[in-house]
Formats: structure tokens, sequence, C-alpha cells
């Protein structure tokens, strides 16, 4: 115990160190939280960029005249090139052409049209200057070598030529699935021609080739969609129509659409991932996504609506490619313009220049990494792009977005599903919406009760009844949530369901019941009233509450006979238009609040307590009575004080999460009826968090959630605290 | 009449009845805590009172077996003439393999009759629930050995039997081939660690060879257990209990399926006593079964109580440096107090969010740091770098640490001016005014704070959701094997328990009962942490109320 003398300054000042440093490390770790889930958020809204990494010139004989066709794999190894002049790969890091054969089939021919199959696959269609349609299969295969390298090789496969014109072919699509390609084809002499083409070109079932009525104007572009089914036609003089293509029946057009303003030329047509969205492109320079909708208004009838415009161009679109992953695409113009766009987010997120020269084509790497240009000075021009979250912009979180599917811009929170192609829909207002749903009906029932109990005991109550009730109310608070949620979910709910009607009595039966029996003690001498202490009322109120309580529950049949005629359900859906779910906003309001009326019940407590008896003595003597005095002083003074008990509930009532996520259902809808359910921020994170890929925009939206959650709390908790802290100091002043 | 109406407007100018409208907020409270705490306690204890059996036989001359645990009135039953309304019973009839659902409900109006018999048996059996019915044994050659009358007396050794068959069972299964599992997959990751960085010097080589050789012998050893406990298997499986249930049909249960056989309506007082004592004692002592709806929930309280442990280890030094710091070192002034704010406001940010803050940072980002570093041999398959009963705790920590500050920090600042006054006086520096005098004072506080903290910990589950709680833990985070604790591990947890055995599980109506009592234990455990925080809050502020007179 006793230590050298001269070792005793040298130990404090070590101490001071330490502490200090310890200190200051825990305070600085907890408040570190709050920057971390900051640094989690903010990749969410990073500009972003794409870096011109390569430019390359191609040989002569690709760069001739006519169409263009781009890819490349994966890992931005290998380009593959498509012109009429034919068909070449590229090695990117040497950018020399990898030596190829080309199929007999193709190399006497010239190319005047092509189309790719769609989404990732490595087909394509070519028609030619005599009038004839080839399949090709054009991509790279890996293969891995006994060391574990990765060694990737060009493929080209052609199938049969089929001659369906005299003249050359000028547009063509193209879509394929399991059992037949469908190839559209418009020709120089005018010609509008569908063919079905087997899967199987060996099984001898020969192609179906319609011919279409002759449109009045010349046709620009064609597009196909994965279904087979539709087909748009876009023309010179800026008409989209669209024609219903059938295995059973013959073609047929279903509609035109005006879809430029003033009347110029569509200059391509395309779908967006998934071959839902139609891409229109004009000689103008304008952009826009539609959609087949069906108007809530008119059920039968599905019309190409307009759902997105993006940024102009301002010059003739001559480019366009899909994201192979999101619901991106990018299109370029004649004036050397490549702009990125990303269709739901309906945001033009990044335009690039590549100089004068126009752009012959441009495509995606299929990563969405990259990206590829090739301009009219016979350049390839390759991009490394870097943009992890284009779907997500503040518009998408918190403003109405036009989803694929959907007839109108809503509020939608749909985070996954069972189709490849499924869109992640993270709109956080139905979330926003629940969590204010279940705190203000919580709040509408706990912020009454404790109010008043905080006034009873505060106040009216004698001090010994007060020391023992008081921590009765207090512990509470310290009770499980995960409880609370397990009796509101399996005990409650299914309870209230049954007994509504009850619920409905009390509602009725406990006012009059508090008001019949204050009347009666009133009627009673005062010299028997006076043998009651300060405060004993709330004892004397249990059992009759409690009887009434039973009362009501006993009448349930009665009630639900008399009153809502024998079926509640059924007279709630049809007096009131309310569909009764079992797990639902009332259920929340009763155990929420429960949980919170000793929150708020604490604070004003305190509050009420702390006014200077002083000042309650000083109204009494001037005759007031004890409720005139709680009522213009007390309650009055202490009216910052409850105001942050009750900001303080609201803190904790938002971010609650085991009641919610076993109380609500958590359907994300945005009513505000009581008796359905709904979903809150805080809910939604803990159903969703374990599933989400770490760093994805799930993930990183998540998080966004949870920043919120903390910043909500963290203002109105500091805003209650500073609230309180004036309080305090006014009385301990005063 | 005029003196009505004058004390008419005195009573409603008096306030009178606004004063029992707040009095009606109190009564409310307590009544809402009331049913509460009744409610849990009579559907969670209740459970284990061996209840009466009832053979009923219904007007369609079925003949039902089983315990009531409901009776309602039939919805919509009530008519003019029948103001009452029908009533039905919902019975729990057991046998769930046979009948397809443990309950049933039967119409009031359908009863013939009602009897319960003594020779009813209620056996609790390893899968598929209770089964109810009349009790026979079966010897090995599978013919009829004895008649009722001799059944009876037999059947508890036989039970006992059993037990000690699955206690041996459960030994080898565990413990022994848990064993050599273990060592299994020790030696495969040695292994492994060795060829990491691709190639293997001649001592590498060695070590290798070693452990090829090792691995092979515990293989063997492997099978050899298997073959043992089939032995095991196939011993308990050989003596059958024949069970005549309800409808007529017998039901063959081989023994090591039986886990208790009673006769509760042959039972005394003190035997339900003894039984129930004994069923409460199974719950808190066994293992789950059937997806934690049976059995008992040994491994959540376990979990529980380890988690809240490691985080109090976690939370006191930094707590009690930071509010040290705070109170006693920093400069007192607008900075310091926006801090105290802030760290005071910690405490109201949602549980959840603390969560998310563990996911990411615990798991993720430091998780997986240290599997990169100190377990690359494991990879991908995560060490730390998923959940786990350490990110837990840590999360927890962080959590409650705002809960210890300010309770510290209370503490501190209760003792009086004149103690550091004296203690400096005599020449003490600081830090040994702090350490031998101010510290010691303030204990009572710290402890408080502790509580608090311990308690808030305990009833938690959205942030443990995120960090490693698991439905069902293979194993406990604590065993024979060195380390013997394992962080990484992880746990089952009370609260967690209530979430998935009440909103997950296939059977919630079964497990219903079980989770009211996990819920009165979780209720018990945090009241009395808080109750006990109380007491020693209240005692230090009585204690220096009076030495600062």
């Amino acid at each position: 115990m006793i230590k050298p003398l001269h070792m005793r300054p040298l130990i404090d000042r070590l101490a001071r160190a330490m502490i200090t440093v310890g200190g200051l490390a825990t305070i600085l770790s907890i408040l570190g939280i709050f920057f971390f889930l900051f640094r989690e958020v903010t990749p969410l809204f990073t500009t972003p960029t794409a870096k011109l990494t390569q430019r390359m010139v191609l040989p002569a004989f690709l760069t001739a005249e006519g169409p263009v066709q781009l890819a490349v794999d994966e890992h931005r190894e290998i380009a593959q090139i498509v012109t009429s002049g034919g068909v070449q790969f590229i090695e990117l890091a040497s950018g020399q052409p990898i030596p190829m054969e080309l199929p007999a089939d193709l190399k006497s021919r010239h190319l005047t049209a092509m189309a790719h199959g769609g989404g990732r696959a490595s087909r394509y269609a070519v028609g030619t200057a005599e009038g004839e349609v080839l399949l090709l299969k054009i991509g790279t295969t890996t293969e891995f070598s006994d060391s574990g390298e990765r060694q990737k090789r060009p493929m080209i496969r052609a199938g049969r030529p089929l001659t369906l014109t005299q003249g050359p072919i000028t547009t063509l699509a193209y879509r394929f699935n399991d059992r037949e390609s469908v190839l559209a084809i418009f020709s120089q002499e005018g010609r509008l021609i569908v063919v079905r083409l087997p899967a199987d070109e060996g099984a001898g079932i020969d192609p179906v080739i319609t011919e279409l009525t002759k449109p009045t104007a010349t046709v620009t572009s064609l597009a196909l969609d994965g279904s087979l089914e539709n087909l748009y036609i876009g023309t010179m003089d800026g008409l989209v129509l669209h024609v219903a293509l059938s295995d059973r029946e013959p073609p047929a057009v279903k509609g035109g659409y005006a879809v430029t303003t003033p009347t110029t030329a569509v200059t391509a047509l395309g779908f967006l991932n998934g071959d839902r969205s139609l891409v229109v492109m004009t000689a103008e320079g304008e952009v826009s996504t539609w959609g087949l909708i069906r108007r809530a208004e008119d059920q039968s009838r599905w019309r190409l609506t307009k759902m997105h415009t993006f940024r102009s161009h301002g010059a003739p679109v001559t480019a366009f490619a899909p994201s192979q992953r999101v619901k991106g695409f990018v299109t370029a113009d004649a004036k050397g313009q490549i702009f990125l766009h990303h269709a739901t987010a309906e945001q033009t997120w990044l335009t690039l220049s590549n100089g004068d020269s126009p752009i012959r084509a441009v495509t995606f790497a299929p990563k969405g990494d990259g990206l590829i240009s090739f301009d009219g000075a016979g350049q390839l021009a390759l991009y490394q792009m870097h943009n992890a979250y284009p779907e997500v912009t503040f518009e998408t979180l918190f403003g109405k977005v036009w989803y694929e599917g959907y007839d109108q811009p809503t509020h939608v929170w749909q985070s996954s599903s069972g189709s490849d192609d499924f869109e992640p829909k993270l709109g956080l207002m139905p979330l926003a919406f629940g969590t204010l749903k279940g705190t203000m009906y919580a709040l509408l029932l706990a912020v009454p009760i404790a109010i008043l109990a905080a006034m009873c005991t505060s106040q009216f109550m004698h001090p010994d009844l007060r020391a023992k009730i008081k921590p009765i109310i207090e512990v509470m608070a310290a009770l499980p949530t995960v409880v609370l949620g397990f009796l509101a979910g399996l005990w409650l709910a299914p309870l209230l369901e049954r007994l509504l009607p009850a619920v409905a009595g009390m509602a009725v039966t406990l006012p009059v019941l508090v008001i019949a029996s204050s009347l009666i003690w009133y009627l009673f001498p005062p010299a028997f009233r006076r043998r009651l202490r300060p405060g004993q009322e709330a004892l004397l109120l249990i059992p009759i509450l409690a009887i009434g309580i039973g009362a009501c529950l006993w009448a349930n049949s009665f009630l639900e006979a008399w009153w809502f005629g024998g079926d509640i359900k059924a007279w709630l859906s049809n007096r009131l238009d309310i569909q009764y779910d079992q797990r639902n906003a009332l259920v929340v309001g009763i155990v929420m609040g429960f949980a919170i009326v000793p929150v708020i019940y604490s604070i004003a407590e305190e509050a009420l307590a702390n006014v200077p008896k002083t000042q309650i003595a000083g109204s009494l003597a001037l005759g007031a009575t004890r409720w005139q005095t709680v009522l213009y002083l007390v309650l009055l003074s202490a009216s910052p004080g409850i105001f942050s008990a009750v900001m303080i509930g609201f803190g904790r009532a938002i971010g609650e999460t085991m009641i919610v996520l076993m109380a609500t259902g958590n359907t994300p809808v945005m009513d505000w009826n009581w008796a359905n359910g709904f979903r809150t921020l805080s809910a939604n994170i803990a159903v969703e968090i374990p599933e989400a890929p770490h760093g994805g925009s799930l993930y990183r939206v998540l998080f966004l959630a949870a920043l919120l959650l903390f910043i909500v709390t963290f203002v109105i908790n500091s805003l209650a605290e500073i609230v309180r802290q004036r309080l305090r100091d006014k009385y301990s002043h005063g | 009449m005029g003196k009505s109406s004058d004390s008419m407007k005195s009573f409603w100018r008096g306030g009178e009845l606004f004063v029992w409208l707040t009095a009606s907020g109190v009564a409310i409270s307590l009544l809402m805590v009331g049913a509460m705490l009744a409610l849990i306690m009579v559907n969670g204890l209740g459970q284990f009172w061996p209840a009466t059996l009832h053979q009923i036989v219904l007007k369609t001359q079925e003949i039902v077996i089983g315990q009531v645990v409901g009776h309602e009135v039939i919805p919509n039953s009530v008519t003019p003439d029948r103001p009452n309304g029908l009533d039905r019973f919902r019975y729990r009839v057991g046998n769930r393999d046979v009948f397809g659902s443990e309950y049933r409900w039967v119409n009031g109006e359908d009863i013939l009759s009602t009897m319960s018999p003594k020779d009813l048996t209620f056996v609790e059996r390893r899968e598929w629930g209770p089964a109810f019915g009349r009790l026979s044994i079966v010897g090995v050659d599978g013919m009829t050995e004895s008649s009722d009358s001799q059944t009876w007396p037999a059947i508890g050794s036989l039970v006992e039997e059993s037990t000690n068959l699955r206690q041996r069972i459960e030994h080898v299964e565990r413990d022994e081939i848990g064993a050599i599992n273990y060592r299994l997959e020790k030696a495969r990751l040695e292994r492994q660690a060795l060829t990491l960085d691709g190639q293997l010097s001649p001592r590498e080589a060695e070590v290798d060879r070693r452990l090829v050789d090792q691995i092979a012998t515990l293989e063997q050893e492997y099978q050899a257990k298997t073959v043992a406990l089939e032995q095991l298997h196939k011993e308990a499986g050989q003596k059958t209990l024949l069970l005549t249930l309800s409808n007529g049909r017998p039901l063959r249960l081989t023994l090591d399926q039986v886990i208790t056989v009673s006769r509760p309506n042959d039972m005394s007082w003190i035997d339900k006593l003894v039984a129930y004592l004994h069923n409460l004692w199974l719950f808190v002592s066994s293992e789950p079964r059937e997806a934690n709806t049976e059995g008992g929930i040994f491994p959540a309280i376990f979990g529980t109580v380890l988690m809240v442990f490691l985080m109090t280890i976690a939370v006191m030094p930094f707590g009690v440096v930071a509010a040290v710091y705070l109170r006693e070192y920093a400069k007192q002034g607008v900075l310091v107090q926006l801090v105290r704010i802030a760290v005071n406001n910690l405490a109201g940010v949602p549980s959840i969010v603390f969560g998310v803050f563990g996911l990411a940072f615990f798991v993720y980002a430091l998780g997986g740091t240290i599997d990169q570093l100190l377990f690359p041999e494991s990879l991908p398959n995560p060490t730390f770098g998923t959940g786990g009963i350490l990110w837990a705790s840590l999360t927890l920590a962080l959590l409650t640490v705002p809960v210890v500050i300010v309770a510290t920090e209370e503490g501190l600042s209760a003792v009086p001016r004149d103690f550091r006054e004296g203690s400096v006086g005599l020449g003490a520096t600081k830090f040994e005014t702090i350490w031998h005098v101010i510290l010691p004072c303030a204990l009572p506080g710290i402890l408080t704070g502790l509580i608090l903290a311990m308690a808030r910990a305990a009833g938690e589950v959205a942030p443990l959701m995120l960090t490693g709680v698991v439905k069902l833990a293979p194993a406990l985070p604590l065993d024979s094997y060195l380390p013997f604790l394992h962080l990484d591990r992880k746990f089952m947890h009370l609260g967690f328990h209530i979430y998935d055995v009440g909103f997950q599980s296939p059977n919630v109506e079964a497990a219903k009962p079980m989770v009211y009592m996990t819920t009165l234990i979780l209720i018990l455990v945090v009241v009395l942490l808080n109750w006990t925080a109380v007491m020693l809050r209240n005692r230090l502020r009585k204690r220096f109320a009076m030495s600062a007179v």
C-alpha cells in the first residue's frame, strides 16, 4: 500500500493520462457510431464516374457504312464487333485483333441490318443486301487450364440463311425463347415481314412467314419483346405502332402512338432489361421510356404510356444499349455524346463526350462496370465506370416512383421477389409512414393515461401511497419489449378480434363509470369522504374498472348481436368500409402505448412534482380548489416538462422494434386506418438486413433507415433534454 | 332542489370529477401491469401442473381422451331463444402423429358423458408431443407380457431404465463422438493452414503426413463409436410400450421414445406437487426438443446469462473510466455538458440502430479482418466474420454504456465535497483521492448503473437478431475443449426464444404455454435486476443524504 514518495506524482500523472485517454476514447467511440453509420450510407450518394481507359483505331474493313453490333465479355478482356464488313474479335489488353476464320455463309455476304437477341445472350440476327436473314452466335467461351488459369476463346456460329425479300433488309428485330425465334424485318422495297423459326433447325418444321400491311411511312426501327407477343414499329413520321403477335392468330395492329411532338422521326427503339419498358429515341434527341399499361378506369385496354422522360441529346440519337443487370441504359448521338440513364430513377446520371465524331454503337460490359463505344472515325473507346447504386436517388427513396407494371407513380417498398429480372423497389415512405402511424396510435393511448396518472400521483396523492405506486408504474419500463410483442401478437390480437364489441363497450362504459363513481362519492357525507387518504381514489377505482371491464367482456356476445348485427367484422366492412386485420394498429397502439406509459409518466411526474410547493400553497391559500391549482398553476408551469416527456415517449415509440415486428403483420401499406397493419423502419431493418447482401443497395438503404432513426431520436431526445434542463434551472434558481 | 344544484356547482368547480379522472390514469396503469403479470403467470406456471385427463363420450359414440384447455361461447350462437349461446370446449388430445393436431374443439351439446378413469396415462415423448391412452408393456418378442394390473408398478423401473439408456446414448453422441469430430476438424484445419501458401517445405510435409495419419485414426475411432451407438439404439428400441388410444387403436412406443409416464387422475395433491416441481426443473434444466416447442430452455438461459456476463465485463471499465473522466478530469464547461447530453441521449437511440452498427462494424469490419489475419485456413467459412456471442455482447455493451456512465456520474457527484477536500488536505494526490475515497463512496452508484445495464441487456432482442443469436445453437459457447470459452459461437437467448417459438415455429399453439413460461423467467430476471438497482440507488441516496448533514 505504501509506495515510494517520489513515485506518487508520477502515478498520479499516469493515471490522469490513462483516464483521459480511456474516457475520451470511450466517448468518441460511442459518438463514432453516428459517423460509422454515415460512412456506410454515403456510397449511395457518391457521384458516379467514368474514366476513358483505352482508345484504339480499328482496321479499315470494319469501318464501312452500315449497322454495328458491339459486345464485350464480363471480364472486359475481349471485345467483339460486327459491322457490314464482317466480324472481328479484339484483345483489349494489347489492342490487337484476334485472327479468326469466319463461317463461309457469313464471309461472302454484305450485312445491312443486325439485331441482338436480348438479355445476356450471345445470339444475333443479321440481314443481308440480298434479302436474307441469318441467325448467329457470336461470343467467347471460357475454359480453365490445368493450372487454373482462365482462357477465353472467340466463337462464331452461323445458321442457315433464309431468303425473305428481293432487296436489302434495312431494319431487323430479333428475340427467341426455348421453342422458337421470331424475326421482324423491314426491307428497302418497303415490306414488313414477321418470321417464326423453330429453335431446332433440323426438326424439319418450316418457318412461318407473315407479311404485314405496308405502313404509311418508312419504318426506321423495330423492337420485339421477350414474350414474342409484342412488336413495336417506329416510323419516319414519329409514330410507334404496337402489333400483337401470336402463333395462332394473324398479327393485329393494337394501336398507334404519336411519341414525339413536333413530329420527328423515331431513330431507335429498344427494351430495358426484362423487355417490359420500351425506350423510344428520336431524331431531335428525345429519350423516353414507355410501357403497356392498363388504367384503373379502363381495365380492358392496354395502352402504351409514357413513363419517364430523360435529358434530351439535342441531336439524333444513333445508338442504344440496355444494362444487362438493372433498369439502366445508355444512349448516344450524332454529335458524339454518350448519356447514361437509369429508367426507374428517371435520371441521366452521367454524360460523356467522345469528341465530335458520331457514335455508331455503344454497349455496357455485362457487369455494368464498363462501357464500350464505336464512333464514325472508326475508333473503339473503352470506359471504366463506377456507379454502384444508380437505382437509388433521393427521389426514388422518398418520392413517388413509376415502376414497371404499375399504372402510376407510387410509394412502394418491395425489396425482393421470386423472379429474376425483378427490380427492387426501395421507397422509404411507406415505412416512414408506418413508423409514424404506430407512434401516433401508441401516443394516443399513452399520453392521456400517463399524464393523468402523473398528475394524480404528483398532486393528489399522499406521499406514502405515491412512494408505493410510482415504482410499480416505472418498473413497467423495464419490461422487455419482446414480451409485450409476444403478448400483442399471440394473445391480444386474436383476443381483440373476438372481443372487439366488448372493447367498443369499454370505450363507453369506463369513462361513464369514472364519472359516476366520482358523483356517487360526492354524495357521501363529507365526514365519511375525509376518511379516504388523498389519492386512494385510484385504488378505489381499480375494482370498479375491473368490474366494468369484466362486464363488458361478459356482454361481448350481446353487444355484438345488438350493436353490430351479430358480426362486427361484417358490420365494419359494410358500414364503415373497414377490413379488419388481426394484427393491426389498434393492437400496436394498446401494447406500445403500454410500453411508453412509464417513460412519459416518469418524466412528466418529475416535472409536475418539481413545481415549488410554496406556489401551490399560495394558490390554495388564495381560495383555489386543488383542481384549479393543478390546472392553472402546476400544469402550466410544468408544461415544458410534460412536453419533453411526450417527446421522449415519441422517440421511444419511433424506434421500438420487437412490438411492431410481432404485432403489425409487417405489410408496407400507407393507410391511417386503425384496423390494418403497417411496417415500420425499425421492423423493416430487423426483417430484411439478415437477407441483405453485404454492401448491396438494399443493405445500404437499410443503413440509411437506421441512420434516419438515429438522427430523429437523437434530435428529439436532445430537444426534450434541453427543455428539461431549462425547467430544472428555472426552479433551482427561482 | 336549490341545494343540490349548489352542490353540483361546487362539485364541478372543485374539480372532484377531474381528480377522479386523473386517478383513473393510475388505476388503468396498475390494472394493466397486474393483468399482464397475472396472465403470464397463470399461463406459464399452469402448464406444469398434471391436469386431469378426461374421457368423454360423444353423441356419435366416439371416445375422446384429453385435457380441457379452453372454453368459449360459439361465435354467433347467441339468439333470442338461446341468450347464453352454445358453448364448446377445447381439448388437448395429444397424439399429434395419429390425430394430426394436438388440440380439438368439442361442442358442449355433443357430449354424452364425461369421466376421468384412473388408468388413463399421460406419456411424454421425445417426438410428436404427448400421448394419452391406456398402457401395457410389450416385450422383446412383441407379445403382450403383462396385464394392466401388473403394468403400472413395472413402468417406473422401465422408464428409469430408458432414461439411463438415453443418457448413455447422449453421452456417446455428444461427448465421445463430439470430441472426435472436434479433433478431426482441428486436424483438417491444420492441414489447410499448411497448404495455405501453396507449397510444403520438407518439415511441413512431415507434419502434414502426421496429420493425415491422425485423421485416419480418428476416422476409425469414429466408425467404432458409430457402431457402438447403433448397438445402444437397438437396445433402446427393443422394449416397447403399447398405448391404447381413445379410438381403440394401439400405438407402439419404443422405450427410448418415452420421457415420463404418469397417471394424473391417480395422483394425490402431494404427488402432483412433486410432479409439478419436477416438470419445472426439467423445463429450466434440459435441452429443447421438436424445434424448440417442447423440452427445456437451458441453452437459452445459459446463453442469456453468459452474454450478459460478457457484456458486463466489457461495459464496466469503459463506462466507469468515461464517467470518472467526465466528472473528475474534464474541464467542466459547455462542451462537456453537450457531451453529457449526447451520451445521455444515446440511451434513447433505438436498439435496432445499435444492432445495425454491430453488424456492420463488429461482424463485417472487425470480424472480417480478424478472419483474414488469424483464421485464413477456414475461409471462406467465417469464424468471427459472422454473428457470435462476442459481437452480441459488445453491441449490447455499446447500447448500455450510457446507462453506466450516467449512473456512475450520479454516484460520483453525490460524494460530498468534504470527502475530497479532506483527502486532498491530508496530502493525497488527485488519483489517490479518486481511487481510495471517491470510487468506494460511489460504488453503489456504479453498481446501480451496472445492474440497470444488465437488466436492459437481458431484455433486448432486436440488436441480437443481427449480431449472433440463433433459434437453435448446436453447442453451448462454453465447453470442455480449448479455449473453453468460444466467443465466435452463436448462442440462444430467452428473448429471441420467445420471438422465434411464438412467431416462427410450425406449432405455435402447442408451444404457447412454453413461451409464457420463458416470458415469465425473462420478466423475473429483468424485474429482479431492476428492483435491486432501485434499492441500491435508494440506499445510496439515503446514505449521502445523512452524511451531507
